[in-house]
């Protein structure tokens, strides 16, 4: 990593919350402060940006739309959404659309908003020091396997038919046959029913995304919480958030995005990085003892794709 | 319909269908008479304990009802002069009324009520006679019973319609509580946002100073100190703000004012104009207010700011170019307060404008409106006696005239 200070963007239409952020981070990075969310992409166009941070509600141009146009045109730089509320439709749309590193509220927590930057400010370091991505075309056709995860056979059902059938898709009912599958096979993308906020799947979902990065999820739920959502996002790193039942289109929108992702992380290690999550808030979310067995199993396997 | 398939045993005729929808559970088995019977004898059958129930007995012939024959009749020949020897050894064919009303078991109590009402003359002196699907003789059905039978329905009916409107009620409601609380969501959500960020920033910057001033050399600089200046200046505004914020929702919640309360609405529309302002800010739409000088009005101050909230709501809505303008004036006339809201937004049709009122009609995508707010908007101006006007037109805008009486025509009852 050099040793000049990360650029970092920040976009918000409240110019107070702009002037306490230039403060905030004046000595720790190259900031950029504008109350226009136009503006905030055009310098993502001219320059390199590390990180972009950005609130959600704004006129003219909403966050989302903004990590998204950074995200087309800058794909290392880092996107953080800062917000005094959002919506069920806004949280997921940053997942889905903003492929957001982190979820942050208002009002902040100084150092935490100091951390989090940072981390994403090395991560867009190193993946802009990485060789370049590869053009998606150049990505081999994923010969890779899928795991769903769900009580029914619904969604495989579905997901069978929205692939390729050079794809092979396990199927597993429970979150143990799951975590079975996953130590015994390369998984490159997992689709996973969630049906309770604080149950293991919702940290298993968390927990695999610290062993295996490259591992991608599709979460599929009922529960239309954006707490839910953000905690997924910002310790869980999930790539896609759809409420069931999931809009078919978006699924399979979803899947393809997610195979070509893997390959990616597959391809270039360095991009991994991105995928770094926050270690669980909520004691509540830790993982029962029972599947105890099927993490050591896990974490010893040598399947794990790891970074390097 | 339930309907017997075979011509029922006559005695059995009432048991052979236990439905209490048609004539089976009616009728009555009462020995047939043949035609060719004296009228004496037929006397004699009318007295007879066994039929002192019937107004009137069957004649029928190869079991097929060809008349029937009356109390009333008899007794009419018995009375006149002579008239048992006249008559009586007559054959009761002759004296007969030969249309007498028949009905098949399978007739529905209501067509029965109907035929009877119009066959039967005042007083009723004919009981009705029953036939099988395919017209043969089963029995005798009372007139009386018929219309027990009527009322019964009617009865239950009665208690099936209270039932029903009971739980229309309840899930009235609860509509009108889910449309409050989605309302009330909307404007939670607005508000948490516009507080969340002065918030933000407030805190932010007090962090900023406190660290500062543990810090003597970032003191001791003077483009420190200025910064930090600013830094407690914006502190104080955002302070302000949220204040303002929390005020306004403290005013406008305030649900538990009685109807008689007097409230200035221009007092009313400031608060409302506030509360929507995120909304309002958001999409830059320019807000022209002509406030009219305009005496209190008794009303029930809460529920006139749902009515301004939901009016303005509906204007922001509508809008959906980058020049939104909303009008809100408001003047007094002829002992009426009026509100008028107008916005340069979409429009509403012709046809969905006779709607708009209507519980449940709504143009908003499902799950984004309950089709509840403009129908509760007019309930509300009604129950203050007042009265609601709209005037659209595609493209141009929509204008929204609310008139409120000054003073409450009579005493609210609730």
């Amino acid at each position: 990593m050099s040793n000049a200070l990360p650029t970092v963007l920040f976009v918000d239409d409240e110019e107070r919350i702009v002037r306490s952020l230039r403060m905030l981070f004046r000595g720790r990075a190259e900031v950029l402060a504008t109350t226009s969310g136009r503006q905030a992409i055009e310098w993502v166009r001219q320059r390199r940006v590390h990180v972009v941070v950005s609130d959600q509600r704004m006129p003219e141009v909403t966050g989302v739309e903004v990590l998204r146009a950074v995200a087309q045109h800058s794909p290392a730089t880092m996107r953080i959404l800062l917000t005094g509320y959002a919506d069920l439709d806004a949280v997921t749309a940053s997942v889905n659309d903003g492929e957001i590193f982190r979820f942050v509220e208002k009002p902040w927590d100084a150092q935490h908003l100091i951390g989090v930057v940072a981390e994403a400010a090395a991560i867009a370091e190193r993946e802009f020091a990485a060789p370049a991505r590869p053009a998606l075309r150049a990505v081999e056709p994923p010969a890779a396997k899928m795991l769903v995860l769900e009580s029914d056979g619904a969604i495989a059902a579905q997901v069978h038919e929205l692939l390729p059938s050079a794809i092979t898709i396990r199927h597993a009912t429970s979150l143990e046959a799951a975590l079975d599958v996953l130590a015994d096979e390369d998984i490159a993308v997992m689709v996973a029913e969630l049906t309770s906020a604080h149950g293991d799947v919702a940290a298993s979902l968390k927990e695999l995304k610290r062993i295996r990065p490259a591992l991608l999820a599709i979460v599929i739920s009922p529960l239309r919480d954006s707490r839910v959502v953000i905690s997924l996002i910002n310790e869980g790193q999930i790539f896609r958030f759809l409420l069931q039942p999931p809009v078919r289109e978006l699924l399979r929108r979803g899947l393809i995005a997610a195979l070509e992702r893997h390959a990616e992380l597959r391809s270039v290690a360095e991009l991994q990085h991105r995928h770094t999550v926050e270690p669980s808030r909520e004691p509540n979310t830790t993982l029962s003892g029972r599947l105890a067995r099927y993490w050591q199993r896990l974490r010893g396997s040598a399947l794990g794709v790891r970074a390097g | 319909m339930n309907t017997i398939s075979q011509p029922a045993p006559r005695t059995d005729a009432a048991a052979a269908t236990s439905s209490a929808a048609d004539l089976a559970h009616l009728v009555q088995p009462a020995a047939a008479i043949a035609p060719d019977v004296h009228v004496l004898d037929v006397g004699e059958r009318i007295l007879d304990a066994a039929n002192a129930r019937f107004l009137s007995l069957p004649i029928v012939a190869r079991g097929l009802p060809v008349g029937a024959i009356s109390r009333s009749e008899l007794m009419r020949i018995y009375l006149m002069p002579y008239g048992r020897e006249l008559y009586g050894r007559r054959p009761i064919s002759a004296m007969m009324s030969r249309r007498p009303l028949v009905l098949r078991i399978d007739t529905p109590i209501d067509e029965a009520a109907r035929a009877i009402a119009a066959h039967i003359r005042n007083p009723i002196t004919e009981d009705f006679i029953v036939t099988s699907r395919d017209g043969h003789y089963l029995g005798v059905g009372a007139v009386l019973d018929v219309l027990r039978a009527v009322e019964d329905k009617l009865t239950r009916h009665g208690a099936e319609l209270e039932r029903a409107h009971a739980r229309l009620k309840a899930s009235q409601l609860q509509l009108v509580q889910s449309e409050k609380m989605a309302s009330l969501g909307q404007m939670v959500a607005g508000l948490v946002h516009e507080i969340n960020t002065p918030l933000g920033y407030v805190r932010n910057n007090v962090e900023m100073t406190r660290d500062a001033m543990n810090d003597p050399t970032a003191l001791a600089d003077a483009d420190t100190r200025e910064d930090l200046a600013t830094l407690l200046d914006d502190t104080l505004h955002g302070i302000g703000e949220i204040g303002e914020l929390v005020g306004n929702l403290k005013d406008f919640s305030r649900l538990d004012q009685a109807r008689s309360d007097r409230a200035n609405v221009n007092v009313l529309v400031d608060g409302a104009l506030r509360i929507v302002q995120h909304l309002v800010r958001k999409r830059g739409i320019e807000i022209v207010r002509h406030a009219g000088e305009i005496p209190d009005i008794e009303c029930s101050p809460a529920q006139i700011n749902q009515v301004l909230l939901n009016l303005l709501s509906n204007a922001v809505q509508a809008i959906e170019h980058d020049k939104g303008r909303i009008t809100v004036r408001t003047q007094a006339l002829d002992g009426r307060v009026l509100v008028l809201v107008e916005d340069n937004g979409k429009g509403i049709t012709e046809e969905n404008l006779s709607r708009i009122f209507d519980p449940f009609f709504t143009t908003k995508p499902v799950g984004q409106g309950t089709g509840l707010g403009l129908a509760i908007a007019h309930q509300i101006i009604e129950q203050h006696g007042g009265l609601v006007r709209v005037a659209s037109k595609r493209g141009t805008g929509t204008r929204f005239l609310v008139a409120l009486p000054i003073a409450q025509p009579k005493v609210p009852t609730r």
